[in-house]
């Protein structure tokens, strides 16, 4: 079973180089903090989701919509409560529920899963060794990238453990439709014990195989996978930047995208 | 010749330990020699090998004594990067050592871990790719091969780096038949590359090939040399947790002459002594004692798809089981076993058709009703184990049950000597060893009491004393009136053991019957990618019914 977010796919956002799409996402994310009006924000998703079925990248997102629609509920709910915006709708106790602030709940939303969904364009498109190798030409310290990248590619190998774990303590009698949160609570020991310790050996396991075939953190090494910016790279960046300024612009000079002017 | 690998006077105490796990080894390997190490768990076998890379005493501290030279060079003085060139190591673990997102960027690793020119990387992916079979896999994720095709990749990375020793830490003990042939055939290719290769493994007749053979027994070297002298000497092997080769021993309790190591060997002896006749049997009539009870468990038309990717697990399995029955599931690695098993227990639910336990849907049961009457046993007993003592392990599914600690206790103390761990109960479970953390987890099943035990590769990893063990147990609660399910890779298990025999074969039953009608159809086995072992060849070249080594003494003496 598959269980990477990796889409072996041959598409212009694929064939990017890394560093490209880690300056990128880094632009997009940016872009993400320039306006806190839904329209606008909306606006900025639609160009995501354009981008991600030109990456081809659909599969990952129809993976995890559950996550991204539970993030644009959850904060389209709660943040009204916190925010106070000029125009009162209604007023409930302490809390006060302003047309502003609900819109400023969408957003912030709508944000959220921007930020989820260009990480998962990122993830999509890039392979470990890809993201490794652009962090380093990016400045990084070794160390820093590879521990990155490991980490992102132990995730799918301890989910698989977790799973095989959580089998194992439900063949045993453990209920995991519990309704009490007490007994919830006992019952993630029977999962976590296990799973930290198969954790711990194998990247024990892993740093002995590592080591076994001459890695050294911080030293030179060639790479098999050659990094060129290309043409298309250079244009990426450039429209990118490009649009972030007129984002900037449009929402300093402009104060336009904002339904609450004083907050990001 | 030159020596290739020189160990002299080592002992070697690892930090947490006060036992030495190597004593005074002394010892030298040829160049390009083929030597095959074998030991108990516990013995050291891993240990050696990680003295000659230098992960002991670099990656592993502890207390050293002596000295190792690879091809002259001082272990101790070396890093591990440094001998990486030199000597490589794959692991028992496939899954732990992969560590890339493409085959040919694994191939890769070692390579660029050298600096080594792009040009050069690309021919050495070529060549070793070729060479382990996996040319057509460049692009592939490693996640998504075979554990055989794992196992290959992991050599082949390895040897990207031309290492001129090879050593290889029981590198087919997680693979299904097909893997393990799969393997060895490559270690018997790289005799002819002009390479030292050390292979760590349980089975005597990988042993055959080797230009010798070593026994480690406590951390010490007890025995060194040619494969036929090393594997006659049957109590040294025993002592050794080494299983003697079955032929062997049914020539010297026969008191013929001779000493076969195989197959052949013993045909031509039996042959040109004329110690005894083939007979021709047709094993198709026997049937399975249904005698003994009514059917506890069953299927129905049932199919099961897994989520997500759409792949189709199983395709239609209609199947009776019978209470007290012992039954061994076999087939290759993705044939379905585990997932027909989970369904056993409710743990998957069938896309379509049904599976019924004692008169009743597995889907009307919850897990804990589950956990009472169908006991499964997973693979590795370091998923479920958590607890502070072994009593409290094994109490876990009683206590999750509801039952009164008086109840618990006694039931504890009842599945603990079942496996043969009275007086543990307050021991730590992650301080023991893995053949008693085997035992710790059936008995964590066992506490419930379910009629049904189902076990995922009980003896995998184990030494022959402790797969003995773990099977006697199974045996006694058979006896007891259980119905016990093994799936299983080790076709001794099944033939020693079961009385019925369930191939799988991409999803569906290839066969089904008595273990012996099962085992005298090699065609049909070798369709399922498995094979026979040489003792059951042997025995259904004389026609025997029996499949042991005892039972076919008796039985051709028997015959006058």
């Amino acid at each position: 079973m598959n269980i990477f977010l990796y889409l072996d796919k041959d598409t212009w956002v694929h064939r990017l180089d890394p560093r490209t799409k880690l300056i990128g996402v880094l632009i997009l994310f940016l872009a993400c903090l320039c306006f806190n009006h839904p329209l606008y924000m909306a606006g900025i998703s639609f160009g995501i989701f354009v981008l991600a079925i030109s990456a081809k990248a659909l599969l990952n997102f129809w993976r995890v919509r559950f996550i991204l629609i539970l993030l644009i509920i959850f904060s389209a709910v709660l943040w009204p409560f916190f925010v106070k915006g000029p125009t009162l709708l209604c007023s409930l106790g302490p809390f006060q529920l302003s047309r502003e602030s609900l819109l400023y709940g969408m957003a912030m939303g709508l944000r959220l899963a921007n930020f989820v969904a260009i990480g998962l364009i990122l993830l999509s498109t890039t392979r470990n060794e890809e993201m490794t190798n652009g962090l380093i030409q990016l400045g990084f310290p070794y160390p820093i990238a590879f521990a990155i990248s490991t980490a992102l590619r132990l995730i799918p190998t301890f989910a698989g453990a977790g799973v095989t774990i959580i089998q194992a303590q439900m063949s045993r009698g453990l209920d995991l439709k519990s309704k009490n949160i007490l007994r919830r609570v006992a019952q993630f020991i029977p999962q976590a014990v296990p799973l930290f310790i198969y954790a711990i050996r194998h990247t024990n396991l892993l740093a002995m195989a590592l080591e076994s075939k001459g890695f050294r953190p911080g030293a030179q090494r060639t790479f098999y996978y050659e990094l060129h910016l290309r043409r298309i790279d250079y244009a990426v960046m450039a429209l990118l930047g490009l649009l972030l300024l007129v984002m900037l612009i449009l929402r300093l000079v402009f104060k336009l995208g904002a339904v609450l002017p004083y907050r990001l | 010749m030159d020596i290739s690998i020189s160990i002299e006077d080592l002992s070697y105490t690892y930090p947490s330990n006060r036992r030495p796990a190597l004593q005074h080894i002394e010892t030298q390997i040829k160049d390009e020699a083929f030597v095959v190490l074998m030991g108990h768990s516990g013995a050291g076998k891993s240990t050696l090998c990680f003295t000659l890379n230098g992960l002991v005493p670099h990656f592993f501290r502890g207390k050293y004594q002596g000295r190792v030279l690879v091809n002259g060079k001082e272990v101790a003085s070396h890093k591990v990067t440094d001998l990486s060139r030199l000597v490589g190591l794959v692991f028992q673990d496939f899954e732990a050592q992969l560590f890339s997102t493409n085959v040919e960027l694994e191939m890769a690793f070692g390579p660029e871990n050298h600096c080594l020119p792009r040009s050069e990387i690309e021919r050495r992916i070529k060549l070793y790719l070729s060479f382990v079979g996996l040319e057509g896999f460049r692009h592939r994720e490693p996640s998504s091969l075979s554990g055989g095709q794992k196992q290959r990749l992991a050599i082949g990375s390895v040897l990207a780096l031309e290492p001129n020793i090879l050593v290889m830490d029981e590198p087919t003990t997680d693979l299904d038949p097909q893997g393990r042939k799969e393997v060895l055939s490559i270690a018997d290719r790289l005799r002819g590359e002009g390479r030292t290769l050390l292979l760590v493994d349980h089975e005597p007749e990988t042993a055959l090939h080797a230009d010798s053979v070593m026994l480690l027994r406590e951390g010490e070297l007890i025995a060194k040399g040619s494969p036929v002298d090393v594997l006659k000497n049957q109590s040294l092997l025993e002592s050794c947790g080494v299983k003697p080769p079955p032929t062997l021993e049914l020539f010297r309790l026969m008191g013929w002459p001779g000493s076969p190591l195989d197959l052949n060997q013993s045909i031509e002896t039996i042959q040109s002594l004329g110690l005894a006749k083939p007979e021709k049997k047709d094993w198709e009539k026997l049937s399975l004692k249904k005698t003994k009870g009514k059917p506890i468990l069953w299927t129905d038309g049932l199919h099961y798809t897994y989520p997500i990717y759409k792949v189709e697990a199983l395709r239609g399995i209609d199947l009776s089981i019978y209470e007290g029955e012992f039954i061994a599931l076999l087939g290759q690695n993705g044939s379905g076993k585990t997932t027909l098993a989970k369904h056993f227990n409710g743990l998957l639910k069938p896309t379509s058709g049904e599976v019924w336990v004692q008169g009743k849907r597995t889907k009307d049961y919850t897990h804990r009703e589950m956990a009472e009457l169908v006991g499964y046993v997973f693979q590795n007993p370091d998923h479920q184990i958590f607890s502070r003592t072994v009593k409290e392990e094994v109490g876990f599914g009683l206590k999750v049950l509801g039952e009164d600690s008086k109840v618990i206790e006694r039931r504890v103390a009842e599945a603990l000597e079942i496996v043969g761990l009275e007086g543990c109960e307050t021991k730590v479970p992650f301080t023991l060893t893995k053949g008693e953390r085997q035992r710790v987890a059936v008995a964590s099943v066992l506490a419930a009491r379910p009629q049904i035990i189902i076990l995922d590769e009980p003896t995998t990893g184990l030494d022959i004393r402790n797969q003995k063990n773990i099977m006697d147990v199974l045996r006694q609660l058979n006896r007891k009136g259980h119905t016990i399910i093994i799936i299983t890779h080790s076709m001794w298990v099944a033939t020693e053991y079961t009385q019925r025999t369930i191939v799988m074969k991409e999803g569906r039953i290839l066969s089904d019957g008595p273990t012996r009608t099962v085992f005298a159809d090699e065609e049909r086995l070798s369709e399922a990618s498995l094979q026979a072992p040489s003792l059951v060849k042997l025995g259904n070249w004389l026609g025997t019914e029996a499949l042991t080594v005892e039972g076919i003494v008796e039985e051709i003496k028997g015959r006058g």
